[in-house]
């Protein structure tokens, strides 16, 4: 089927509507468009539409994804355009391509990397930040509570931590960088790796903002952005 | 620190849907204040899905901005959770568009589609910083307004709203937004300004009038405190729908909210006069749209919006006489967009199922009738023009059209009812059953549900039961445990209303100023959001009622005199006290009166100069 990726970003202005809610905002943003969409049958006819890796409530990010299924013809470069032009302030399209592959974007990904910025009770220096961030990584099982609808069970989110290291550093404020197991074989929200953190950090600290930098998928065993052609194409050799 | 930092990401993230709270939806309107003369808030006194969802809102917003001079934002009752973070950080009641405080705003106004949402509005005013009273503000507070079908008795409010807007507003907010320009600009009292204004046609001030009372707590009189101002202040009607301003784009809002869907009005005004229905007589004449400008304007909506539903909304959307050209337009055009007709319950016959089918493409949703009473008798009574043969007739037609599942709509304590009549809805539930069990197998849908549920009847001013009592709480429970107990099939599940709520919207329906001090008095008591079931306090309204020497019973529970003096008789909106007295007598003999298209029954509403008045004579 004819198909295309968008990357965009979600700024701070519409930060706060829920994963559902974002794909009304791009059904309806579509049909101002007048793009030709390729729409489900039956009684309720859908876009056809996929996006990447949810983002909770309240985070921003310059790097989601979401696949098409095209109807007629359209070019990514006018898609993009005419989408852009229908979108609320906080949503942008950065990026439109073809995609030939089978694969969909929300089944694909398998990393994804945030910038959780952390707001702080006075002044650390880095040495001691740097200090506390090896602590918390270096232990040999990271045991969190995790809520699932009808129970809690420990989970030790340790293997699904890749990279986590300082940013920035300033009076009151400071970066931790992560890069993070995401999609449906195993995934790793920030929050709960924060509210692990904070644990062993102590007090005087609190989170401040979540910001999603990256999602990756996997090709032959390596992180590859999603919008690269190879991906795109679907021209992966397995094995 | 401007609000906008107050309003901060610990806040937001700490209440439920932030979304309500935080605006920038699709066709938002954003101005700039320094070239803005006039700021107004529409206030609605309830939360943000459902006061979006209101229609009469969403015009006069767009209407409003369409001046270059004003700039109209919206505001929303904040929820529990968001009010508490606000009044402890500090934060003042504040308008979606700017985020700035209400209170310094040149107007705030309510919409007042329901009684128990008044303690809303105290709280809203509260939050903003605004005085309660009228009487303590002063040339640095805004002017509060409102206006909407409960301000036909606006007399509960009197003293907290500054000035009413009877009727249509889509005419008189433009002229009274004009004087205002003026007054400014020439810094006169803000007295002058109520002055002025009240010369405007729908315009009611309620400090320029004087109550008095009878030694038995009734009304006295009511009178202009000088000669100038009108004796009766009468509403305002827009005489030509087709010409009437109608927004081209609405706004898109961001999270679910009650009615998430376009909405073509179709018409306003009833042709019926159902005897309990306040609706039905204070919205008259019946004007209705042409089809094509509606069709017309779908487009243009749907354009602007890219929402995926259109509904059409109508007192009762049967009686649209374009009904089948409009349909079938839309659909032709909407149906390529991909684009859904939601139909409201339509009365249902072989016309409007076909009718369904077509719109929906099968999807049998269910069915809704409001027979309203269970016998020939009472709904003879009510002047609710259907039998049990068409009901049943149109039960059959659904079944065989492979429907369902019903739900009929009764009240209980209707004047006159006895315990026949409420039997009577438990056997009209009965003959639904059978009707459904008469139906051939392969045709009817599977898993029969019936659905009865009651309200309680509530008597509203300007209908022809203003005069009658409501039954008391305890009656009315006897009266749901009855009809319970005669429902047998165990295909019938049966829903009743908390009577409590009706009892004290039936004080408020009829209220007169000294129940307004009860309101704040309950609300200090903190009611509020009194119609979200979880924070009804009902004893806390039975102590403000006592606190105050004000008995609520006085003016729900009694029956009164046909020369009484009603609180709002001051108030015109259009139709005369005789012929509601007429349709009282009428009612009392079980005598049906004729629709407005049969024939004018004189109801006073053709002064307006309708043309559906006008075939009529």
């Amino acid at each position: 089927m004819n198909g295309l990726r968008i990357k965009f970003l979600r700024g701070e202005e519409v930060k706060y509507i829920s994963h559902l809610d974002l794909m009304k905002v791009f059904e309806r943003a579509l049909r101002r468009a007048r793009l030709p969409v390729a729409y489900s049958q039956g009684f309720n006819p859908h876009p056809e539409m996929i996006f990447g890796l949810p983002l909770s409530v309240g985070v921003t990010s310059e790097a989601e994804y979401a696949d098409f299924g095209l109807e007629g013809n359209v070019s990514p470069a006018d898609f993009m355009r005419r989408l852009n032009a229908q979108l609320p302030a906080g949503l942008k399209v950065l990026e439109a391509k073809k995609k030939f592959a089978k694969d969909n974007i929300m089944a694909s990904i398998t990393m994804a990397s945030y910038r959780i910025t952390v707001s702080a009770e006075g002044h650390f220096d880095r040495e001691f930040l740097q200090e506390k961030i090896n602590d918390f990584i270096e232990r040999p099982t990271i045991i969190v509570k995790k809520e699932t609808k009808s129970k809690v069970r420990d989970v030790d989110i340790k293997p699904m931590i890749h990279q986590l290291c300082l940013g920035d550093s300033e009076e009151g404020t400071f970066t931790v960088n992560s890069l993070l197991s995401a999609g449906s074989s195993a995934n790793l929200k920030p929050e709960l790796l924060y509210d692990a953190f904070a644990d062993t950090f102590g007090p005087g600290i609190k989170l401040k903002a979540i910001h999603r930098t990256g999602l990756f998928v996997s090709r032959n065993g390596v992180m590859v952005d999603p919008m690269d052609d190879r991906v795109l194409e679907g021209t992966n050799p397995k094995r | 620190m401007s609000l906008n930092d107050r309003i901060s990401d610990d806040i937001l993230r700490s209440v439920e849907k932030p979304a309500r709270y935080t605006g920038n939806e699709w066709n938002v309107v954003q101005k700039d204040v320094n070239n803005i003369k006039i700021r107004f808030a529409f206030c609605f006194p309830d939360v943000y899905e459902v006061g979006m969802s209101h229609l009469g809102m969403r015009i006069l917003y767009h209407l409003i901005n369409e001046r270059e001079d004003s700039w109209c934002e919206r505001v929303f009752a904040p929820w529990v959770d968001m009010e508490e973070k606000m009044r402890e950080n500090g934060i003042p009641l504040f308008a979606l568009e700017s985020h700035d405080p209400v209170g310094i705003f040149d107007f705030v106004g309510f919409s007042l589609q329901y009684e128990m949402s008044y303690t809303n509005i105290i709280n809203m005013l509260d939050l903003a910083g605004i005085p309660i009273r009228t009487a303590d503000r002063t040339e640095e507070h805004p002017f509060v307004c409102a206006g909407g079908p409960c301000s036909c008795n606006p007399e509960p409010l009197a003293g907290i709203i500054d000035f009413f807007i009877l009727g249509e507003a889509e005419e008189v907010i433009n002229e009274v937004l004009d004087i205002y320009k003026e007054w400014k600009e020439n810094g006169a009292a803000r007295e002058d300004f109520l002055d002025r204004i009240s010369s405007v046609e729908g315009v009611y001030v309620p400090g320029f009038y004087d109550v008095q009372y009878n030694g038995d707590g009734t009304v006295k009189s009511v009178n202009p405190i000088k000669d100038k101002y009108p004796r009766k202040v009468r509403k305002r009607i827009v005489k030509d729908l087709d010409n009437v301003y109608y927004p081209e784009k609405v706004i898109v809002p961001f999270t679910d909210i009650v009615h998430n869907r376009l909405m073509l009005e179709l018409f306003r005004g009833c042709i019926r006069g159902c005897r309990f229905c306040q609706a039905g007589f204070i919205y008259r004449p019946v004007r209705e749209k042409n089809p094509e400008k509606l069709v017309e304007c779908a487009k243009k909506l749907e354009e602007s919006t890219g929402y995926e539903e259109i509904s059409l909304a109508s007192l009762s959307t049967s009686d649209y006489t374009g009904l089948g050209e409009l349909t079938e337009q839309l659909i032709e055009e909407m149906e390529p967009r991909k684009v859904n007709l939601a139909l409201p319950s339509l009365r249902v016959d072989s016309f409007s199922l076909n009718l369904m089918e077509k719109a929906q493409k099968v999807r049998k949703s269910g069915l809704t009738f409001a027979p309203e009473a269970g016998t020939q008798r009472l709904r003879d009574v009510i002047n609710k023009g259907v039998t049990e043969e068409d009901l049943i007739n149109s039960v059959s037609i659904a079944f065989a059209g492979g429907w369902s599942t019903v739900k009929l709509y009764f009240m209980l304590g209707l004047p006159t009812e006895a315990f026949e009549d409420i039997a009577g809805i438990a056997d009209l539930g009965k003959k639904v059953v059978d009707a459904y069990m008469n139906t051939p197998k392969e045709k009817r849908g599977k898993g029969l549900k019936v659905t009865l549920s009651t309200s309680s009847f509530v008597p509203k001013p300007f209908t022809p039961f203003q005069w009658e009592a409501q039954d008391t709480i305890e009656v009315l429970v006897e009266k749901q445990k009855f009809l319970k107990d005669n429902i047998k099939s165990r295909y019938i599940t049966y829903n009743w209303h908390e009577p409590e709520l009706s009892f004290l919207e039936a004080v408020f329906a009829r209220g007169d100023r000294k129940t307004g001090e009860v309101l704040i008095k309950a609300w200090e008591k903190g009611c509020k959001f009194d119609s979200w079931g979880d924070h009804f306090k009902f004893e806390k309204w039975i102590e403000a009622f006592d606190e105050c020497g004000v008995d609520p019973a006085f003016y729900a529970n009694r029956k009164r005199n046909h020369d009484e003096v009603f609180p709002w008789d001051h108030i015109d909106m259009g139709i005369s006290k005789k012929f509601l007295l007429k349709e009282n007598e009428r009612a009392y003999k079980g005598e049906l009166t004729s629709n407005c298209r049969v024939g004018c029954s004189g109801c006073g509403a053709a002064a307006f100069g309708s043309s559906i008045c006008i075939k009529n004579d």
